[in-house]
């Protein structure tokens, strides 16, 4: 029994070749194949014909740059507002000396990932809509004499994003904090940090691959995101995820939809390069 | 007039714990000197460690106060304190190296960065670890760790450092050794100490006084020797070192401080009351260390003349040969099992005696100590 554990553990590869096939099939080969596309010329009704072009990266980088910027900026600021307001929640919680506390606050912010995220979204719409609950509240307030434009801004979406991704910031900083040891507090403060340089020297050094991950979790899909600028962001809020998702509709265009997911790739994968850089660093540092 | 380091006043500490209150420490008033090794002892949950914390700051007291060099602590955080602590799990900050860790508190104080480095430097050449600057507390061993961790406080010049149980987590010859390295280094930087600890021997081989404690009070502060020789209650004789405790009555009480109890079977025997003995006649605990009975062959000639001297007669029951001391136990009265141990010098042979065979066991008056029961 143990010699054939044994032969199984070396010829480990053998049964790594199923999924490695899947991969192949359904992961690389279409990866080769978007990029192909995304060179070739644009023919009837959307499809990839020769010859070869560069026009899709040079409309990507000029008339599409602005959308491009746009949803870089928008899942940027979409990281920094989750990080502001997850790092403080995650930290609450993890501190909750009474374990029933943690569970049912843990609970609370998973809860609405039992209602579908579409159903959620839409919910947003009717909130956010110029005769909606916000918009009605402040009239009937008497705050605002007209109805202000929330829905289809970059506000919108913004909103939508940061609602729909906080927990994936929220979750592995929890993580980090819970394991953090809070005897390094007190050393801290034992040497003379006040509680302000005790968190900058100690704690967040300490939690940070909670802070990278949740960085991470939230940009790279926020970037990305077509179904909160769709529903939320209206022609002013328009993401890249929207324009790939138009260019392999009905009258699309192929060829440019595979350069945008090229170029969505990049920056996804330089970001994430700087979160593994970072990491490692830290990890060189502990 | 003596100056204090460390003064407690009547502290109270209370701690809620799922709607039940508990109390950690209770009414402790203590006057620690300048220069002072001052060792808390007591078992686990006795409160020692949170006196130690309130101390530091990181708890405030429900009632009472704590005085540093004079100054009412009431209100001033933890990082405003002259006291720097040990962790009993070091507590070095994992990100950090060797330096940057001792550094750390020296940066806090605003100290440049040059002059810092300076002084970690002479902090870990205190320690005799010069070389583990650039390294990461991970890669040090337990010793050096808690050597880092005591650089890490020294490094401060604090008025008074705190140790919570540094030594718990080396092992037994290690322990040994930076128990007489721990008293060397507080002999030359002359600095107060207050040591938390568990472990009796540690707190005799180190400490110039001893405070015992027992569910958040302290029960008796004295000298090593006194608490040892003179213990005030049977909590204290029995938690330091081997005692035995004979139950007697006492029948007589002198204003000198002697007395006299009667055993089980009737002998009547001179005794030495403890200063803190409350019951004038009545059922008591007669006290005795092991090593202070001594023991010999019936017909062996014991120095009768002193007339300090207890002779009783008994029979051996087991004996134990434990390297340095034989431990003999020997049956006094109904069933009262005495332990004696003997240091095995060339003179005494382990088989001097064999199970069974009558016995004397005899003890000086002065050895003893009479409890409350």
């Amino acid at each position: 029994m143990a010699s054939r554990l044994r032969t199984m553990r070396e010829n480990g590869s053998l049964l790594a070749l199923p999924t490695i096939s899947w991969l192949v099939i359904f992961f690389v080969l279409p990866l080769i194949i978007v990029l192909v596309f995304s060179f070739m010329s644009r023919g009837r009704g959307g499809v990839a014909i020769m010859p070869f072009t560069l026009d899709h990266y040079g409309r990507t980088f000029d008339v599409f740059f602005i959308i491009l910027q746009r949803s870089i900026g928008l899942a940027a600021l979409t990281t920094i507002i989750c990080l502001i307001a997850g790092y403080p929640l995650a930290f609450f919680i993890s501190t909750r000396r009474r374990r029933i506390v943690q569970q049912v606050a843990l609970f609370l912010v998973i809860l609405p990932f039992w209602t579908n995220f579409l159903i959620r979204t839409y919910a947003w719409r009717i909130l956010l809509g110029e005769e909606g609950t916000i918009n009605g509240l402040l009239l009937s307030l008497g705050l605002i004499s007209e109805p202000l434009p929330l829905l289809n801004t970059q506000l919108a979406v913004l909103i939508g994003l940061v609602y729909g991704f906080l927990p994936f910031m929220a979750l592995p900083i929890y993580a980090s904090v819970e394991r953090f040891n809070f005897r390094y507090v007190d050393a801290a403060q034992d040497l003379g940090a006040n509680d302000i340089r005790a968190f900058m020297r100690i704690v967040l050094p300490l939690t940070l691959p909670g802070v990278l991950a949740g960085c991470a979790l939230v940009f790279i899909p926020s970037v990305g995101a077509f179904v909160t600028p769709d529903l939320l962001g209206g022609a002013k809020g328009l993401m890249i995820g929207n324009l790939i998702n138009k260019q392999f509709g009905g009258s699309g265009n192929m060829p440019l939809g595979s350069a945008l997911s090229i170029v969505m790739m990049a920056v996804v994968m330089i970001s994430l390069l700087v979160y593994i850089f970072a990491n490692r660093r830290d990890a060189g540092a502990s | 007039m003596p100056t204090y380091d460390v003064e407690l006043i009547d502290i109270v500490k209370d701690f809620e714990s799922g709607g039940s209150r508990v109390r950690a420490v209770d009414k402790v008033s203590v006057k620690i000197a300048d220069g002072e090794f001052f060792a808390l002892l007591g078992p686990s949950g006795c409160g020692k460690t949170t006196t130690l914390r309130l101390i530091a700051g990181f708890e405030q007291p429900t009632a009472g106060q704590v005085l540093i060099r004079g100054i009412a602590m009431e209100g001033i955080p933890a990082y405003h304190r002259p006291v720097n602590t040990v962790f009993q799990d070091y507590a070095l900050f994992p990100h950090m190296t060797v330096e940057q860790n001792i550094m750390f508190g020296l940066q806090m104080e605003g100290v440049g960065k040059k002059e810092a480095r300076k002084r970690a430097q002479e902090a870990l050449d205190m320690v005799r670890l010069p070389d583990i600057g650039a390294r990461k507390p991970q890669q040090l061993s337990g010793g050096q760790q808690q050597r880092v961790a005591l650089a890490r406080a020294l490094v401060k010049r604090p008025a008074v450092l705190l140790l919570d149980e540094p030594l718990g987590a080396l092992d037994l010859k290690l322990r040994v050794n930076m128990q007489y390295e721990l008293k060397a280094l507080q002999r030359d930087v002359g600095i107060t100490f207050i040591y938390v600890t568990h472990d009796q021997e540690e707190a005799i081989t180190m400490a110039d006084r001893i405070a015992v404690m027992k569910d958040g009070e302290m029960l008796q502060v004295g000298a090593p020797r006194e608490i040892y020789e003179h213990p005030g209650t049977r909590f204290v004789a029995d938690f330091i070192g081997e005692t035995n405790f004979i139950p007697a009555d006492l029948i007589e009480r002198a204003p000198d401080g002697s007395g006299a109890v009667r055993l089980s079977d009737e002998t009547v025997i001179k005794a030495q009351l403890s200063k803190t003995l409350e019951s004038s006649s009545g059922p008591v605990t007669m006290a005795i260390r092991p090593e202070r009975v001594g023991i010999a062959k019936v017909g062996d000639s014991i120095d009768s003349a002193d007339s300090d001297q207890t002779v009783l007669d008994a029979r051996l029951v087991d004996s134990q040969y434990i390297g340095t001391d034989t431990r003999y136990t020997a049956r006094i009265a109904d069933d009262i099992n005495l332990i004696v141990r003997v240091q095995n010098t060339s003179e005494r042979e382990f088989s001097h005696f064999t199970i069974g065979q009558p016995v004397k066991v005899y003890w000086r008056q002065s050895s003893t100590t009479v409890l409350d029961r």
